[in-house]
C-alpha cells in the first residue's frame, strides 16, 4: 500500500507547490477507504501496461516516420493479421482481470452490509446514524443515544458506524473522503452506507450531488473521537441541549437563506420517528418553499430584498 | 485491398453520366421507415415508464388499469383502429389501378374511423378525470393518460394527413409525390396501429378488468 | 390544470414582465451591449452593402448541402466562444472564492457570483457547448464531406436538412435569450430531478434549457434520419459497402445512434413538460412519482449522446491520418467493425453515471465492466491510427498535430474514464472536479478533430488554404492552454473537490487554481491567432488545387476545389475504397468528364427558415406561458408544414450546355459563390 501511495504522489506533486496532504484520496482512514484505494492503484497500474506503451509509440511513430528521415516507407500496407489480433487481444487481456478486480471490489463495499467492514475495527457495538440531507444542511440522529445534531457526526474510533440515509426535498451524495464511500441520499427513499475509522481525527464531509443554491456550503464536520470521548460526548448532549421533534426539525431546516457559514447545533431527540417522518412527508409530496432570493426569474427578488 | 484491380487506363469507366436517376420514392420510404424507428422508441421509451410506474406505490393511494379500463371496451376500440387501418389499405389498393374513387372512400372512410378511436379515448380520459382520477392525482396515472394521449395526438395527425391526402388526390392526381406521401401515410397508420396492439395487450389486457 | 405559478402572470404577455430584464446586473448589462452592438453591426452591414437579397437568395433559404454545414459550423464556432466565455466564468470565481476568508464581490458572498447565478452559468455551459457547439460543428461538417464522399448531389432530403439546421438555430437563440429576458436553468445540463421540478425551480430558467433542448434535438433527430438515409440511397455507382471511407462508416454509426436515442430523451424530456406545465408526477418525489425514471431515461439516452459525438471525431481522424502519413489507412475492416461496438456496446452501460446511488454489487458490478470493454473497441481504433502512421512518410501540417493530439488526450481522457468505470474508484471521485477533468479530455478530442478538420476542408469549400503559421501558434497556444487547465483539475479532484462548487472551502488548494487561471489566459492568447489566422488567410485567398494536399485519398479531391454547387459535373464511378488515390496512381486524377448531361437540382425554399423562425417564438411563448401565442404559433407551424405539401416543388434542371460552361470557367473562378451566383434559385425552372 505505501509503495503505491509514494508512486501515486510523484506524479501530481510535480505540478504545484500543493501540500500532499491535500490530496485526501491517498490518505485513506479506514478499512472502506483503503479497500478503495488499493483497488484505484492496483487498476491504473494494470492499465499503464497497455496505456504507456501506447503512448509511447503515439510520440515516437511520428518522429520515426516523419517525411524528412526518410525511413522505410510502405505506402499500401494496410493489414497485418498479427497485428490486428494484438490490437484486440491485448485490451481484452487488460480488461479482463479490471473486470475481476472491480466486481470483487463492488461486492466488499456492498454499503448495505459491506464485507470489508467484516472483523474490522476494535469490535466495539456498532453506532447506527440516521441521515437527513436537507437543503443545505446535515442532520444527523442517533436513534440508539436519543440524540441528534445538525452539520457535525461525531463517532467513536475503531467502532462501526452504520448509516440510513434520506432528504428532504432533493437528491444530495453523501461523502467523507478517506472514510466512506459515497452514496446519495435521496427524498421519499432510503439508502445505507457504513464505515470504521481507525484513528481519532477530523474529516470534512460533503455533499457531491447538486441541489441547488447552497450546496457549496453544505459541509459537515466528522469527529472521530475515543471511546469514552464518544460516550462523555453523548452524555453532555443529552443533559443540556434543546429538544428536536418534527415541527422544530421543519422549522430548523426551512431554507431561508444560502447557509454562508453554517452553525453546528445539537439537540436531544424529542421524536424517536423523525425519520421516517421525514420520508413519509416526502412520499406525501411535502415541498419547501424556494428561498426567494435564489429565484429571481418571477422575480420576488425585488420584493424581498433579503440576501442581496 | 485499396488498390485491388488493376485495370488498363484506358478501359477504366470514371464518369457515369446515368447514375443521377435515383428512385426518389424508395429513398423517400425508407427515410419514413426509419423516422417510423424513432417513433417506436418513443413508445418503447413511454412504455417503459409506464412498466416502471404501474405499481402500488405509484399509484399513491388512486385506482389502476383493472379499475379503470375495461378489456372489452379497449377491444372495441382496438376494432375501430384495424377497420381504419384496414380501410386504408384497401383504398390504396386503388393507386395500382388509378381508381381515385375506391381511393377518396379509402382515406374518408379511415379519417372518420380515426376520429371516432380519438373520441373514445377522450371520452374514456375525461370520465376517468371527472371521477377525481385525472392525470395529477398520482405517477401512475400521469403515466397512464400520457401515453394514451400521445397514442392519440398520432392517431389525430394521421386523421388530418388523411384529409390532406383527400384534397391532393384530387388536386394534383397521382403525382410522384402524392403516391409517395400515400404510401407513407399508410405505412405510418399500419405503424399506429401495431403499436396501439402493444399498448392494448400490455395495459388493457394485462392491466384492466376483464 | 396548470400548477400554481409563482409571481404574477397575465394573459397577455404570460409570466413576462419588465422585471424579467435583470438590468441589475452589471455582467449581464454588460453582455447585452457586446452582443447587441455584434448584431446590430451584422445586421447593419447587411443593408449598408445591400446584401439582404443575396443573404436571402443564398442563405436563409438555400437547401445546398454545403451551405447548410457551412452555416452549422459558423453557429458552432460561436456558441464555441460563448461556451468558453462561460469557463472564463466560472475559472475565475472558483479562483477567488476559495477558503473563508476569500473576498466577495458585486454582492456575493465569495467570489463576484452569487451561487444562483454561478449554477446558470455551468449549466448553460454544459448545455450550448454539447448541443449548440459540438453538435452543429459535428452535423455542418458531415452535411459538407459526407454527401461529396459519396458522390451524391445533395442531401436525400435536401429541405429537410434545412429544417434541422434552422430548427437547431432557433434552439441556439433561445438559450442567447435567455441571458437578456429571465434566467436560464440551474439544475445542470443533465436536468437533475427532482431539483427541475417546479417545487425546487418555481422559475423559467428550466423552460428555457428544456425546450432549447427539446427543439435541437429535434432537429438532430431529423438530421439522423437524413445521413443514414443519404448513405444508405444516394451511393455513387461503384461505391459498394465496403468502399465506403471510414468517415461515412463511422457517421452512419454516428447517425444510427442519433436516430434511435435522441427518442428516448425526447421522451424524458416531455414528461418533465407535463410536470411543469400540467402538473403530473412524474420525477417528483411525492405522489408516487419516481425521479430515478428521469435518470435511467436520461443517460440511456445520455451516455449514447457522448458517442454521437465521439465516433465522428473517430472518423475525422481516420481521414486525415491517412492523408498525412501518405499511406492507406491501416486495419480498415476492424475499424468498421470498431465503430460499430463502440456504438453498440455504448447503449448498455448507461448506469455508470450513477453507480453511488447505491444500486447494489450486482447492477454496479455489471455496469462497470460493460463499460469497461468499450475499451476495448476504442484502443483499436487508436493502434489502428498509430499503424497508419507507421512506415509512413509523414508531415506535420496542423491538422495532423491535431490528431495526433486527439490520440494522446484519447488516451488520458480514456484512462480516467477507465478508472470512473470502476464503480469501487467512482465511489470516490463521482461527481468530483476528476470527472470534469475526464470528459473535458474527451471533448478536446473532438475538438482537436473538429479544428483539424476546419483546416483540412477549409479549401475544399471556400477555394483556398487557411494560414499554417498562425494556426500552428493557434495549436501550440490552445494545448498548453488544455493542459494548464485540465491537468491541475485532476489534482483538485483527487484532493475530494466536488463539481459545480461556487466556493471551494480550502483555501490550500490555491495554487492549483492559479494554474489553471492562466490556462484560461492562454485561451484567450490562442483565441487571437485564430482569428488571426483567419484575417490573414482571407486576406491572402491563394487559390488552392483541387487536391488542396496532395495527398488526399477520399472523392472529394477530385472534384474542383472550391466544390460548385452541383459537386461533381458529372458522377463519378468509383473503383476504389480511395477513389482520390486510387486514380492518382494511374494518373488518371485530373481527367475531367468530356461529356455533360443535364443535372437536376433542388430548389431553393423559405419553409424551414420560417419553421425556424416559428419554432423560436413557440419556445418562447411556452417558456413564459403565453398561452394565446402557443396556440397561434402551433397552428401557423401545421398550416405552413400543410402549406409545403401543397407546393409542387419540382427542383430545376440545369442543361448540359450550361454545365459545360461552367466547367470551363472554374479553373479562373476562386469563390464557390462566384459560380452559384450565376444560378439563382428556381431562375431554370421546368
Ligand atoms: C465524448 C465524450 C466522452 C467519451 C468518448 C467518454 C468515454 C468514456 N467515459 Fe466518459 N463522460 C463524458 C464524456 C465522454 N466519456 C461526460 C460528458 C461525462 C460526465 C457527464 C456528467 O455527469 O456531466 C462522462 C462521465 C463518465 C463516467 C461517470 C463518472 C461519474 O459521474 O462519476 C464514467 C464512468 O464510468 C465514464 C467512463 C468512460 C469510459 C470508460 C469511456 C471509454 O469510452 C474510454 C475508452 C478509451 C480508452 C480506454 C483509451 C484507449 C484504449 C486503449 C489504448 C486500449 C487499452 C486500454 C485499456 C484496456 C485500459 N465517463
Ligand atoms: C463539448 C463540450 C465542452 C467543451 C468543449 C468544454 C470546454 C471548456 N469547459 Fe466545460 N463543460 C462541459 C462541456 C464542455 N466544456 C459540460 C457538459 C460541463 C458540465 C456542466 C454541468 O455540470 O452541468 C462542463 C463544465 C465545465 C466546468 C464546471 C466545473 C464544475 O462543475 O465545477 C468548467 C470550469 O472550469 C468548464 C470549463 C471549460 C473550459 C475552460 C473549456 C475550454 O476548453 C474552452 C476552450 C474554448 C476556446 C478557447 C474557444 C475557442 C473558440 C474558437 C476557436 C472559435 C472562435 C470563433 C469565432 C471567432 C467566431 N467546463
Ligand atoms: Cu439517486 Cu435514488
Ligand atoms: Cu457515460
Amino acid at each position: 500500500m505505501r509503495i503505491w501511495r509514494n508512486l501515486g504522489l510523484l506524479a501530481p506533486l510535480a505540478l504545484a507547490g500543493c501540500s500532499v496532504h491535500d490530496l485526501r484520496l491517498f490518505f485513506p482512514a479506514g478499512p472502506m477507504a483503503d479497500v478503495e484505494f488499493h483497488y484505484t492503484w492496483l487498476m491504473v497500474v494494470t492499465m499503464l501496461i497497455v496505456i504507456v506503451p501506447t503512448l509511447v509509440m503515439t510520440i515516437v511513430f511520428p518522429l520515426r516516420y516523419h517525411h524528412s528521415r526518410n525511413a522505410k516507407y510502405t505506402p499500401n500496407w494496410d493489414f497485418s493479421a498479427v497485428i490486428e489480433v494484438l490490437a484486440w487481444g491485448i485490451p481484452l487481456a487488460i480488461v479482463l482481470p479490471l473486470c475481476y478486480m472491480t466486481i470483487k471490489a463492488v461486492n466488499a463495499l456492498d454499503p448495505w452490509n459491506p464485507p470489508a467492514l467484516a472483523g474490522q475495527g476494535s469490535g466495539g457495538a456498532p453506532v447506527n446514524v440516521e441521515v437527513v440531507a436537507t437543503d443545505w444542511q446535515w442532520v444527523f440522529i442517533y436513534p440508539d443515544q436519543k440524540i441528534a445534531t445538525i452539520d457535525e457526526l461525531v463517532v467513536p474510533a475503531g467502532r462501526r458506524v452504520n448509516l440510513t440515509m434520506t432528504a428532504t426535498s432533493n437528491m444530495n451524495g453523501f461523502y467523507i473522503p478517506q472514510v466512506a464511500p459515497m452514496v446519495d441520499a435521496m427524498p421519499a427513499m432510503q439508502s445505507k452506507d457504513a464505515f470504521i475509522i481507525d484513528k481519532p481525527g477530523q474529516f470534512t464531509g460533503f455533499s457531491t450531488d447538486f441541489s441547488g443554491a447552497g450546496f457549496s456550503w453544505m459541509q459537515f464536520q466528522t469527529k472521530a473521537v475515543t471511546d469514552a470521548g464518544f460516550a462523555a460526548w453523548v452524555q453532555g448532549v443529552q443533559a443540556g441541549a434543546p429538544a428536536l421533534d418534527y415541527p422544530t426539525f421543519t422549522a430548523k431546516i426551512a431554507p431561508a437563506q444560502v447557509n454562508y457559514g453554517a452553525k453546528i447545533s445539537e439537540f436531544t431527540l424529542a421524536d424517536p420517528k423523525l425519520f421516517d417522518e421525514v420520508m413519509a412527508a416526502a412520499m406525501m409530496g411535502k415541498v419547501y418553499p424556494v428561498p426567494p432570493a435564489l429565484d429571481d426569474s418571477v422575480n420576488l427578488a425585488a420584493a424581498t430584498p433579503a440576501g442581496q | 485491398m485499396a488498390h485491388e484491380t488493376m485495370t488498363a487506363d484506358a478501359a477504366v469507366r470514371l464518369w457515369n453520366a446515368e447514375a443521377d436517376e435515383h428512385d426518389p420514392i424508395s429513398a423517400r420510404t425508407y427515410g419514413f421507415w426509419l423516422y417510423l424507428m424513432s417513433d417506436g422508441l418513443i413508445f418503447a421509451s413511454l412504455i417503459a415508464a409506464y412498466a416502471v410506474l404501474d405499481n402500488k406505490m405509484s399509484a399513491f393511494g388512486h385506482p389502476m388499469a383493472d379499475t379503470l379500463l375495461s378489456a372489452s371496451q379497449g377491444f372495441v376500440q382496438t376494432l375501430v383502429l384495424l377497420g381504419a387501418v384496414l380501410a386504408l389499405s384497401l383504398g390504396t389498393l386503388g393507386l395500382k389501378t388509378g381508381a381515385r374513387g375506391g381511393l377518396a372512400l379509402g382515406l374518408a372512410v379511415s379519417a372518420a374511423l380515426g376520429t371516432v378511436f380519438v373520441a373514445q379515448g377522450l371520452a374514456g380520459l375525461d370520465a376517468m378525470a371527472a371521477a377525481g382520477n385525472g392525470p395529477t392525482a398520482s405517477a401512475y396515472l400521469s403515466c397512464l393518460f400520457v401515453l394514451l394521449f400521445t397514442h392519440g395526438l398520432h392517431l389525430a395527425i394521421g386523421v388530418l394527413w388523411s384529409l390532406v391526402m383527400l384534397v391532393q388526390i384530387f388536386r394534383f392526381g397521382f403525382t410522384q409525390d402524392v403516391v409517395g406521401r400515400l404510401l407513407n401515410l399508410r405505412l405510418y397508420t399500419q405503424f399506429q396501429a401495431a403499436v396501439w396492439v402493444v399498448v392494448y395487450l400490455y395495459v388493457y389486457l394485462f392491466g384492466g378488468a376483464h | 390544470m396548470q400548477p400554481d405559478l409563482q409571481g404574477p402572470w397575465s394573459p397577455l404577455l404570460g409570466r413576462l414582465s419588465l422585471a424579467a430584464i435583470p438590468y441589475d446586473n452589471p455582467i449581464l448589462v454588460g453582455t447585452f451591449l457586446v452582443v447587441s452592438v455584434v448584431a446590430l453591426a451584422l445586421v447593419g452591414a447587411v443593408f449598408y452593402f445591400g446584401k439582404l437579397g443575396y443573404l436571402w437568395r443564398n442563405w436563409l433559404t438555400t437547401v445546398d448541402h454545403k451551405k447548410i454545414g457551412v452555416m452549422y459550423i459558423i453557429l458552432g464556432l460561436v456558441m464555441l466562444l460563448r461556451g468558453f466565455f462561460d469557463g472564463v466564468m466560472m475559472r475565475t470565481q472558483q479562483l477567488l472564492a476559495d477558503g473563508p476568508d476569500s473576498a466577495g464581490y458585486m454582492g456575493a458572498a465569495h467570489g463576484y457570483l452569487p451561487p444562483h447565478h454561478f449554477d446558470q452559468i455551468y449549466t448553460a455551459h454544459g448545455t450550448l457547448m454539447l448541443f449548440f457547439a459540438a453538435t452543429p460543428l459535428v452535423a455542418g461538417f458531415g452535411n459538407i464531406i459526407i454527401p461529396l464522399q459519396l458522390g451524391a448531389r445533395d442531401m436525400a432530403f435536401p429541405y429537410l436538412n434545412a429544417v434541422s439546421f434552422w430548427l437547431t438555430f432557433a434552439a441556439a437563440m433561445l438559450c442567447m435569450v435567455s441571458l437578456f429576458v429571465g434566467e436560464f436553468s440551474n439544475a445542470t445540463w443533465v436536468g437533475l430531478m427532482p431539483l427541475s421540478e417546479m417545487s425546487s425551480n418555481p422559475g423559467v430558467g428550466v423552460d428555457y434549457w428544456m425546450w432549447a433542448f427539446q427543439i435541437s434535438s429535434l432537429g438532430t433527430t431529423f438530421n439522423s434520419i437524413n445521413m443514414i438515409a443519404t448513405i444508405v440511397k444516394m451511393r455513387a455507382p461503384g461505391l459498394t459497402w465496403f468502399r465506403l471511407t471510414p468517415y461515412c462508416w463511422s457517421s452512419l454509426a454516428t447517425n444510427i445512434i442519433g436516430l434511435t436515442a435522441f427518442p428516448v430523451v425526447t421522451v424524458a424530456l416531455t414528461l418533465l413538460g407535463f410536470d411543469r406545465y400540467f402538473g403530473t408526477h412524474f420525477f417528483t418525489a411525492g405522489y408516487g412519482g419516481n425521479f430515478m425514471l428521469y435518470i435511467n431515461l436520461f443517460w440511456i439516452w445520455g451516455h449514447p449522446e457522448v458517442y454521437f459525438l465521439m465516433l465522428p471525431a473517430f472518423g475525422l481522424f481516420s481521414e486525415i491520418v491517412p492523408t498525412f502519413s501518405n499511406k492507406t489507412l491501416f486495419g480498415y475492416p476492424t475499424m468498421v467493425a470498431a465503430s460499430f461496438s463502440i456504438a453498440g456496446i455504448g447503449w448498455v452501460v448507461w448506469a455508470h453515471h450513477f453507480f453511488t446511488m447505491g444500486m447494489g454489487p450486482n447492477l454496479n458490478g455489471y455496469f462497470s465492466a460493460a463499460t469497461m470493454i468499450v475499451g476495448i473497441p476504442t484502443g483499436v481504433k487508436a493502434f489502428n491510427w498509430l499503424f497508419t502512421m507507421y512506415r509512413g512518410k509523414i508531415t506535420f501540417t496542423s491538422p495532423m498535430l491535431w490528431a495526433m493530439t486527439g490520440i494522446v488526450l484519447l488516451l488520458i481522457g480514456g484512462l480516467t474514464g477507465m478508472m470512473l468505470s470502476a464503480s469501487v474508484v467512482d465511489y470516490t471521485v463521482h461527481d468530483s472536479l476528476f470527472v470534469v477533468a475526464h470528459f473535458h479530455c474527451m471533448v478536446l478530442v473532438i475538438g482537436s478533430a473538429l479544428f483539424a478538420a476546419t483546416i483540412y476542408w477549409w479549401p475544399k469549400v471556400f477555394g483556398f488554404k487557411l494560414d499554417e503559421k498562425n494556426a500552428q501558434i493557434f495549436f501550440w497556444v490552445f494545448v498548453i492552454a488544455s493542459l494548464l487547465v485540465f491537468v491541475p483539475m485532476f489534482e483538485l479532484g483527487l484532493a475530494g473537490v466536488t463539481r459545480r462548487l461556487d466556493y471551494i472551502y480550502n483555501a490550500a488548494l490555491k495554487p492549483l487554481l492559479w494554474v489553471t487561471e492562466v490556462g484560461i489566459i492562454l485561451y484567450f492568447v490562442s483565441l487571437y491567432y485564430f482569428v488571426k489566422m483567419l484575417v490573414v488567410s482571407l486576406l491572402r485567398r491563394e487559390p488552392a488545387a483541387a487536391d488542396s494536399w496532395g495527398t488526399g485519398r477520399s472523392l472529394e479531391w477530385l472534384t474542383h476545389t472550391p466544390v460548385p454547387f452541383y459537386n461533381f459535373a458529372v458522377t463519378p464511378e468509383i473503383h476504389s475504397r480511395e477513389e482520390a488515390a486510387w486514380r492518382r496512381d494511374r494518373g488518371l486524377d485530373t481527367a475531367r468528364p468530356t461529356e455533360y448531361v443535364d443535372i437536376h437540382m433542388p430548389s431553393n425554399t423559405g419553409v424551414p427558415f420560417v419553421l425556424g423562425v416559428l419554432s423560436f417564438v413557440w419556445g418562447f411563448a411556452l417558456i413564459w406561458r403565453i398561452d394565446w401565442l402557443v396556440e397561434i404559433t402551433t397552428l401557423a407551424m401545421v398550416v405552413t408544414v400543410i402549406l409545403r405539401a401543397f407546393d409542387k416543388n419540382e427542383g430545376y434542371v440545369i442543361p448540359a450546355a450550361q454545365i459545360a460552361r461552367y466547367e470551363a470557367k472554374i479553373a479562373t473562378a476562386s469563390v464557390v459563390a462566384d459560380v452559384a451566383d450565376e444560378a439563382p434559385a428556381g431562375a431554370l425552372e421546368v
